[in-house]
């Protein structure tokens, strides 16, 4: 077990370190973990308890209910030890300068000044400055030569100098960790997956704390086979990088209890809250979400990464209030991050304005191009504004940015059933359940499309119903379904069968509607004419309960079931010729 | 029209443009002389003045030629004074060292533009009429120079350096202003820094191009030298290699740096939508020209490049997904068509050929279901093509698109009739459709039918000429294998015609051929900018390129009066296609009415003529027919050696019916030869071939069963020879096949003539003739009526004279267009039916005899056919003893010897021709 302590200095030293070569994301991200470490009793200060969640939190709630005891796992090797400085002094001034540079954003003197430096430090640091002016000019590029065919060949001049560069280091093995992770940046940026992979594993073999390779090599790590293959040392960061990358491949319960077991250090972590947040709205658990995020904002109001997930949340819940409370404050915050944007159009859809919502998704995307949700959303908004074709193209956008995402092709699907293809939408259903088997919406909507009247395929639409209810179908559309087809194919066993499953499961819920009286009346005539008088009896007097026509229908119904068993022979007196 | 599409943005100042100006300048000085300062001749200087005016025509291309290329091309126009113009031409765009320099240079442009109404010009001053096409080319370049930003006279000028390094990083021979431009560089001391760095990216790419760690001057352009090759190839005569060479590879070298985005990408200007829209066209028609014989990976990578430059160009998911469906990838192919309606609701690329129906809102899903059917049906889903097509039906009556709704009909047609779905479930009446759902009820045929009709009267009214054309073709085709029957067959006035009408077959194979004359009307719309003005380029470098190559000006003339066509009135190739069928389809129906000559002559029309433009797989087939005759009518040794020259031709197209056509000729051989063996291999191997699937492929069953059947027969195992031509009749009468069932019903007079049944074998014959009649297939009728004839004859003796007459009377139609086989058969029956005849005498006629005899042996030495040929020499060598011919009779004696011993021993000849 690591200790929080040894954790504690680990990440304060990296954190120095990362910052120092400018990696300030990891190093945002490595001290966001650091002040998630429970505080030590022992140098308690008040300044600290405020940033500590106090006891009042709701999290605790549920937080008690998977803590974890952390004590068998973490079967820790030896600490990967911290590596020294070695060239404060040395080349210290013009590092110095350089880093100011640096920090207002002047990349290109910044490395300038650092261009007879052979320290480690500042060959890093030159590179990635170099490496961050060319993407600086790529961005500026882009727009400059965006052309009407949507042209935006715009590259990184500087990825093939320092690819060579690195690599000659590498081979030289005068690379450190640091540099092996801008190597591996530059390798994934010029297409070469599989050398990047391995940079990028190496650098966190023997650095780990730098978050950043971390993403990066999970971005790369695009099936489970791939995962599995890399040869990572154990450490706590490993831990996190699962969880992430369990995610991404939709392992929900796994990247859980990866995250459960790091909430054991990192009891505090905002980030390790998000992520579970994050996991358990994959696996729609919409109140816990919604108190997680809750508690999320609470300790940190100036959030605006994964809100845009919070207001998924909350449409889902339709609680406009709270969804405008969020929309404004994240505004405040940033308006011009995708995030924001995403909510605002979230906010709009609510309230069924569907241009505006439109307009703020096109915005986001016009700050993030392969913005997934965003993509997706705005499909479904030109689908509630009936213009399919908008919707499809901005679904299919989704799909190649993402192959996995089941809601775009759902949404593809949905909207060619809308334009009278059902067979050609049946594809996209086809793709959807593929990537999520066990939902029982998607094979709902499958069912409707064989049923639909172009199609008129019953027996396949059974199948699809009978998985939708294998998978436990929340709406109760499929029994009923099932027992109809079943009774339109003139199947009255089956149909009795579903039926009866139906009633049982309107029962446990305590509904009560037109279905059930269907069914109800279906089985009381079923279970008669299969002189069942007993059972069908019981269905009869459950009708009499309800007003109606049905009522009339029971009564008639038991009046003949009477004089069926009263006088039996009588049945047959009719076909005699009297 | 080109005005009208084109917008003003783009047309985009390159450096090639640059350089043209640069060269205008040279041709038209501002200074008063008569004749400039290098040209000595006022030839020569027109000359260059002709090259200017080709590449200022040719700049809507989709390539530009690099530097190098230009200064190549300058060489052979410049003669005497190309170094001189070179030097120009470098040292200006050395001179070219600030943004600044390119802002005057095109100031200085102006200059030698006349004023708009140039009136008063002096005579001996050169100005450029501002709206000549020189003048309008340098008058576009000022303009757009004009309207570029502070941005993109910085990307220009930057591109203009890579333009300039690449030409001298190539050739060494320009050393010396490469020089000239670093060390004018090197003073300019602002610069320095940034100038190093860009000397180091240099020499990165440098070493990077010599150590081909980046393959990108030896490996890329080699394979794209193959498609743009290619392209060329099937259009050009292969005489003209010389300068089909050099246009490909000057394309190629263009098309790589085109296409390479890690090098030079800011050489690159994107033409215009259009222009590569046509590019995109060119690449799908040779994508189907040339089957999978194009390396599709090679197109896959120029693809993705493609997509990586223009993202929101989604035609090219539809070439990825052409490209995926002729190298048989079905998941590939399905996803990118998706992927291509998906983006762009089937409205991009399609506007060009169906510029009737207005862009409707829903964008045209119609469209994409059609594709997709057609894509089922050619991967061999006939009835989720079925299903998908309905739905294309329904949805293109929803949205009222006619014109979908006519090839859609027309495409389900073809399924239907080429399918032969068997099972009468109502697919079809599924579908509200009023066309179909009457059609429900009724039989397949009848169905193709209607639909067939429905088709072609919604393209009549729409003039689609292609799919009249088309659909014409296959109304034939129809007319051809189906009994006319009145559709509703009851009440008095039913009219009886069993029969095929050979005359409206022919109507309407002519109706098809109409095509091309009407085709004119059309053509404006078709044209397509972007394959146009490459189309111009080529032409244009004719006039002054033909004094340049005399050595080739002769074997140009022999240009063929399509080839014209396909220059200057640039025929689509779907038009010379669908012309191209109607001659394969008359050469397929005189096949089956039986006249050998004519359809050897259509073949011949079509594989020389509609060769180059016509898609692989119908090649394919000419070949295809033109080896069967061989086979047939010369014996199998032509037809092996004709075989082997197809094979290395064809064999890459997926799908090959090379391969089967193989099977079948070795099977007839070995049959022939008495390889018994090696025939029931080649005819379960042919059985292989075929899909497992009810209803597909049900051609290449029914000729591999009917091969089984006859290879029974020559094992003489009658009752399992009967067996399985008794349940391929079946088949045939299920799947509708009537001509086919003609030949199974011969096959069954045979089996019951070999078995010595003749009297079961009469009825069969009399059954298969009926058949002929009316499908008027007279050959096989003849072949029927000997038969028939043998079997009177295996009836006794006393029917010799029957027999003869039957013969007698079909001789002139086995004689006239019969194979080897027929003629040789009927000649042996013949000489048997006059020994037979107990009133002819051997002693006086037997001239008579042995004539058809000679003639009998002769032909059947070619084909091999050893035990036929044993019983001509046997019968031979009898004559000969009767007549008392000892040497003859030896000699005949000894022939049959060897052909004898050739039939009991097969194995010793057999690998010959095994490929």
């Amino acid at each position: 077990m690591v200790s929080k302590e040894s954790c504690r200095n680990e990440i304060r030293a990296a954190i120095r370190q990362l910052s120092d070569r400018c990696l300030y994301s990891a190093a945002k991200w490595a001290g966001e973990q650091l002040v998630g470490i429970e505080q030590d009793p022992s140098n308690f200060t008040p300044s600290n308890t405020r940033f500590q969640r106090g006891s009042s939190s709701i999290r605790r709630r549920f937080s008690t209910i998977s803590t974890p005891q952390p004590s068998a796992g973490f079967s820790q090797p030896p600490a990967t030890p911290l590596p020294q400085e070695e060239d404060e002094v040395i080349d210290g001034d013009l590092y110095l300068l350089a880093k100011s540079y640096f920090d207002c954003r002047e990349y290109r003197r910044a490395s300038h000044v650092l261009r007879d430096q052979m320290s480690n430090k500042s060959l890093f640091l030159r590179c990635y400055a170099l490496y961050l002016a060319g993407e600086k000019r790529k961005e500026e590029e882009m727009i400059e030569l965006e052309g009407p065919l949507g042209k935006s060949d715009a590259i990184n001049r500087e990825l093939v100098s320092l690819e060579r560069e690195l690599s000659a280091l590498k081979r030289t093995g005068a690379i450190d960790s640091f540099g092996l992770y801008l190597y591996g940046v530059v390798l994934k940026e010029k297409g070469n997956e599989t050398l990047a992979r391995a940079s990028l594993v190496e650098s966190v073999n023997s650095y780990p704390w730098n978050w950043s390779a971390w993403s990066e090599l999970q971005s790369l790590c695009t099936s489970i086979e791939i995962l599995n293959s890399l040869n990572l040392n154990s450490h706590w960061m490993k831990e996190f990088f699962l969880g992430s990358a369990y995610q991404e491949l939709r392992m929900h319960s796994e990247s859980l209890a990866k995250y459960e077991y790091l909430q054991g250090i990192f009891s505090f972590s905002n980030y390790i809250q998000a992520q579970t947040a994050k996991a358990q709205y994959s696996l729609r658990e919409f109140d816990q979400v919604e108190i997680m995020f809750e508690d999320l904002l609470r300790n940190d109001p100036y959030r605006v990464e994964d809100m845009d997930l919070y207001s998924n949340v909350l449409y889902a819940k339709e609680a406009c209030a709270a969804l405008s409370y969020l929309a404004h404050k994240v505004f405040l915050t940033d308006k011009y991050r995708p995030e924001s944007c995403c909510i605002v159009g979230n906010y709009y859809s609510l309230k069924g304005q569907h241009e505006k919502a439109v307009m703020y998704f096109r915005r986001a995307l016009k700050l993030n191009k392969k913005y997934l949700s965003a993509w997706t959303l705005m499909g479904h908004e030109y689908v509630e504004m009936k213009n399919t074709s908008a919707a499809v193209d901005a679904y299919r956008r989704a799909v190649d940015v993402n192959p996995c995402d089941y809601r775009a092709w759902y949404g593809l699907g949905q909207a060619y059933e809308m334009m009278g293809m059902p067979f050609y939408a049946l594809h996209y259903f086809r793709k959807s359940i593929f990537f999520l088997p066990n939902d029982s919406r998607l094979w709902i909507a499958m069912a409707k499309c064989y049923q639909s009247e172009q199609l008129h395929m019953l027996e396949e639409a059974i199948k699809c119903y009978k998985r939708a209810v294998n998978c436990g179908d929340t709406e109760g559309i499929a029994l009923n379904q099932l027992a109809k087809l079943h009774q339109k194919l003139g199947r009255n066993e089956e149909a009795a069968f579903y039926f009866e499953k139906d009633l049982e499961r309107m029962d446990a819920e305590g509904l009560e509607g037109p279905n059930m009286f269907e069914a109800l009346v279906f089985l009381a005539t079923h279970l008669k004419t299969n002189k069942k008088f007993d059972e069908a009896e019981v269905y009869c007097t459950r009708l009499l309960d309800y007003s109606g026509p049905e009522k009339e229908k029971a009564k008639s119904l038991l009046r003949g079931i009477r004089m069926a068993q009263t006088d039996f022979p009588s049945m047959d007196m009719e076909h005699f010729p009297l | 029209m080109a005005g009208l599409t084109r917008t003003a943005g783009a047309f985009a100042v390159t450096p090639h443009k640059i350089s043209v100006c640069i060269l205008l300048q040279l041709y038209a000085p501002s200074a008063q002389m008569s004749l400039p300062f290098p040209f000595s001749s006022i030839s020569q200087h027109n000359r260059l003045g002709l090259y200017l005016l080709s590449l200022t025509k040719s700049c809507d291309d989709i390539f530009e030629p690099k530097l190098e290329d230009l200064i190549n091309q300058l060489r052979e126009v410049g003669e005497d004074m190309d170094a001189w113009l070179t030097d120009h031409l470098t040292n200006r765009f050395s001179s070219l060292t600030s943004p600044d320099d390119l802002l005057n240079f095109f100031n200085d442009m102006r200059g030698i533009l006349g004023s708009l109404d140039s009136g008063a010009a002096q005579d001996d001053q050169i100005i450029l009429d501002p709206n000549s096409n020189l003048g309008m080319f340098v008058r576009r370049c000022i303009l757009a120079f004009n309207l570029l930003s502070f941005e993109g006279v910085c990307h220009l000028f930057t591109s203009i350096e890579v333009y300039c390094r690449e030409a001298h990083s190539s050739s060494a021979q320009y050393d010396e202003s490469n020089d000239n431009l670093e060390s004018l560089i090197q003073h300019d001391q602002m610069d320095m820094e940034k100038y190093i760095m860009d000397k180091a990216t240099e020499e990165i790419e440098l070493q990077k191009n010599a150590s081909g760690r980046v393959p990108f001057h030896l490996h890329t352009p080699e394979a794209l030298f193959k498609v743009t090759e290619g392209l060329l190839v099937t259009r050009k005569e292969k005489s003209r290699t010389n300068t089909k060479k050099a246009e490909a590879t000057q394309l190629a070298c263009a098309s790589s740096s085109t296409v390479d985005d890690t090098l030079v990408d800011e050489s690159l200007f994107l033409r215009t939508n259009y222009q590569i829209q046509g590019f995109l066209m060119e690449q799908a028609d040779a994508i189907e020209t040339h089957g999978s014989s194009l390396s599709s990976s090679s197109i896959e990578s120029f693809l993705q490049k493609l997509q990586n430059l223009a993202p929101e160009l989604h035609r090219v998911h539809f070439l990825r997904y052409l490209n995926k469906l002729h190298s048989d990838d079905y998941f590939a192919a399905l996803e990118n068509l998706l992927r291509y309606f998906d983006y762009s609701a089937g409205t991009e690329g399609f506007d060009l050929v169906l510029p009737s129906t207005g862009c409707s809102m829903y964008g045209r899903y119609e469209i994409a279901l059609l594709c997709l059917g057609m894509m089922h049906f050619r991967f061999g889903h006939p009835n989720l093509a079925l299903e998908v097509l309905t739905e294309a039906v329904r949805v293109s009556q929803q949205h009222s698109n006619d014109t979908c709704l006519a090839y859609t009909l027309a495409a389900m047609s073809n399924l239907l009739s080429e399918m032969g779905i068997a099972s009468t479930t109502s697919v079809l009446g599924s579908s509200y459709s009023p066309v179909t759902s009457t059609a429900s009820l009724l039989s397949v045929q009848q169905r193709v039918y209607i639909l067939l009709k429905e088709s072609l009267r919604r393209a009549d009214t729409l003039k689609l000429r292609r799919l009249v054309a088309s659909n014409h073709l296959a109304m034939a085709k129809f007319e051809l294998m189906h009994v006319q029957r009145p559709l509703l067959s009851f009440g008095p006035k039913a009219s009886v015609r069993h029969k095929t009408c050979p005359v409206s077959v022919c109507k309407e194979i002519r109706l098809g051929a109409h095509l091309l004359s009407d085709f004119s009307a059309e053509s404006s719309t078709m044209t397509i900018d972007g394959s146009l003005s490459s189309v111009w380029l080529k032409d244009l470098q004719k006039p002054w390129g033909q004094p340049v190559f005399s050595q080739e000006s002769g074997s140009r003339k022999s240009s063929t009066f399509f080839q014209f066509c396909d220059h200057l009135v640039s025929i689509p190739g779907s038009v010379s296609q669908i012309i191209g069928a109607s001659y394969l389809l008359r050469a397929t129906s005189w096949e089956l009415y039986g006249s050998a000559p004519m359809a050897r002559i259509n073949t011949l029309v079509y594989a020389t003529l509609f060769g180059d433009s016509s898609s692989s797989s119908d090649a394919e087939l000419a070949y295809l027919k033109l080896i069967q005759h061989l086979a047939l009518y010369k014996g199998y040794k032509d037809a092996f050696a004709a075989l082997k020259i197809a094979e290395e031709k064809f064999l890459t197209v997926s799908k090959s019916k090379i391969l089967l056509l193989k099977l079948q000729l070795l099977h007839e051989h070995a049959l022939h030869r008495g390889n018994l063996k090696l025939a029931q291999r080649m005819c379960n191997e042919l059985g292989g071939l075929a899909s497992t699937t009810m209803g597909v492929d049900m051609e290449l069953k029914v000729e591999a069963s009917l091969r089984e059947a006859r290879t029974l027969l020559a094992a003489k195992q009658y009752s399992q020879a009967a067996n399985v031509a008794h349940s391929l009749f079946c088949t045939c009468h299920k799947f509708n096949l009537q001509i086919e069932k003609a030949s199974v019903l011969l096959l069954l007079a045979e089996i019951h003539k070999k078995s010595g049944n003749a009297v079961l074998g009469l009825p069969y014959a009399l059954a298969s003739i009926s058949f002929c009649q009316s499908f008027n297939l007279d050959l096989l009728k003849a072949s029927a009526t000997l038969t028939l004839a043998e079997l009177w004859l295996g009836l006794g003796s006393n029917h010799a004279k029957r027999a003869l007459d039957l013969l007698h009377g079909a001789f002139p139609m086995i004689l006239g267009h019969g194979g080897l086989e027929l003629r040789a058969r009927a000649y042996v029956f013949e000489a048997n039916c006059y020994l037979s005849d107990p009133s002819f005498s051997v002693s006086t006629d037997f001239d008579t005899v042995l004539d058809s005899l000679r003639q009998a042996s002769e032909e059947l030495q070619a084909l091999e056919y050893h035990e036929l040929a044993a019983e001509a020499f046997y019968l031979m060598a009898m004559v000969y003893d009767k007549v008392g011919q000892l040497e003859e009779r030896e000699e005949a004696a000894t022939l049959f010897k060897k052909h004898i011993t050739a039939l009991e021993n097969p194995q010793d000849e057999e690998p010959k021709n095994m490929a």
